[in-house]
């Protein structure tokens, strides 16, 4: 296995899981709780990743990455440098792609608050921050976490986006994901035999503890 | 001496309920007043227009002469502006606070006065020993009085109380009135008490409206 690939992939998912925790939180409020209409609209562009070929967001991302858009125009201009082929761009392409696995968890664990409970603290005078704060966030917990460790694992096992949107260079875009691929096209299987392994093995163990984090949840419940 | 006087109307729209509305008029002052009557009746959705909840479609709701509701000048105050203490019929604790942390939540006063006002309700209603424990962790018994407190330590100006005693027996309920009462005694507060247990409503109500099908009728 790559270490340099590993140590790359693995700042890749920790990046994209931080920035969809502080992004994803508040889109997730507003989807739970806001009384607009048209907020399915909304939460379509947020589920879009899920449905959208990887190929596709990434050859929409290239285009806006390329100087070709105010977008990319700008962040040349900011930087000096363009977001395709860099780690940068990675993150931003992660983000994006792993967005619905961040948000959707979190609305569930939001929505799974007893609308009571948000009564009962208006009536005690709460605000609300303090209702977010102290009573929903508390017991929304384990969507949040869930949301977490899902986008981190989405992003680890990300390929199609990365290809399109990193490429393929070593230290800079090329992930674990992308490593396996390298290493069959060269008919390297037991490299390739080897990581697939610690993906599958990485996978496995995420989602035993999103499983038994939300298995734990009932532990208010039991009332 | 505190007065609440409502006057309103609420339509539900049919197609999401069946179709149904409240329309309501009556003056309260200190003191208990049952509201008995049978179950969809509309005795939950009077008390959430009354404490905010619920926006009703149009009438006039007064504490004390003060507007917190009038539909035709606009006025709708929040719940967290009305200073209504609400026990939910299914009590609505938080799960995840200990009984002290569910008393205190409500309390305005930080530091030693907060402990102070926590610890004089756990002590005035007999939980004092269950203050760390988690709502999960007591009695059905217990959790009533931990609500009780909870929206009592507010000093609100105005107490509603949604069959919060109905699935407690008789013995416990009765224990359970008589502390409130006590409470009830030096502080003047009007509050409406539903139920639709006949036995409650003697042990704890000096006056009585009847509800049936969204309407007020003679008791």
């Amino acid at each position: 296995m790559s270490w340099q690939a590993f140590v790359l992939t693995a700042k890749l998912a920790f990046l994209t899981a931080i920035i969809l925790l502080v992004l994803g939180l508040p889109i997730a409020f507003w989807i739970a709780f806001s009384p607009r209409r048209w907020k399915f609209v909304i939460e379509a562009v947020v589920g879009m990743p899920l449905v959208l070929p990887p190929t596709v967001l990434g050859f929409y991302l290239l285009l806006a990455f390329g100087s070709g858009t105010a977008f990319g125009r700008w962040y040349q201009h900011l930087t000096g440098s363009t977001l395709a082929f860099t780690f940068s761009g990675l993150v931003v392409a992660s983000v994006l792609y792993s967005l619905p696995f961040a948000v959707h968890p979190m609305v569930a664990g939001i929505r799974a608050v007893d609308p009571r409970l948000i009564d009962a603290a208006r009536t005690l005078g709460a605000d609300k921050h303090k209702i977010y704060g102290q009573v929903v966030l508390p017991l929304a917990w384990p969507g949040l976490l869930t949301g977490v460790v899902l986008s981190f694992a989405h992003t680890v096992g990300e390929f199609g986006v990365v290809l399109m949107v990193g490429g393929n260079i070593p230290g800079a875009t090329r992930t674990l994901s992308i490593d396996i691929y390298d290493q069959v096209q060269s008919l390297h299987y037991s490299a390739a035999n080897q990581t697939a392994l610690v993906l599958l093995l990485f996978s496995y163990f995420l989602l035993c503890l999103v499983y038994g984090l939300n298995r734990r949840s009932f532990m208010w419940a039991g009332r | 001496m505190s007065v609440l006087e409502v006057q309103l109307s609420k339509t539900f729209v049919p197609g999401r309920l069946r179709h149904f509305s409240i329309d309501v008029e009556f003056r309260v002052s200190a003191g208990v007043t049952v509201i008995f009557g049978p179950s969809g009746s509309g005795k939950t959705t009077l008390l959430q227009c009354i404490a905010g909840l619920l926006r009703p479609d149009k009438g006039v709701i007064a504490i004390d002469g003060e507007l917190v509701f009038e539909s035709v000048k606009k006025i709708s105050l929040t719940p967290q502006q009305r200073r209504i203490g609400y026990v939910f019929q299914d009590l609505a604790l938080f799960p995840h606070m200990t009984a002290a942390e569910n008393i205190a939540f409500g309390v305005r006063e930080n530091g030693n006065r907060r402990a102070d006002l926590v610890r004089d309700m756990l002590e005035r209603f007999s939980i004092a020993h269950v203050a760390e424990h988690r709502p999960g962790e007591i009695s059905g018994g217990e959790r009533q009085r931990v609500a009780l407190a909870r929206a009592l330590v507010t000093e609100p100006r105005l107490l509603l109380l949604d069959e919060p005693f109905s699935a407690l027996d008789d013995s416990l309920k009765l224990e359970i009135i008589f502390d409130l009462k006590q409470w009830l005694e030096q502080h003047r507060i009007p509050v409406l008490f539903v139920t639709h247990d006949r036995s409650e409503a003697g042990a704890l109500g000096q006056s009585m409206v009847v509800m049936k099908d969204g309407k007020i009728g003679a008791a």
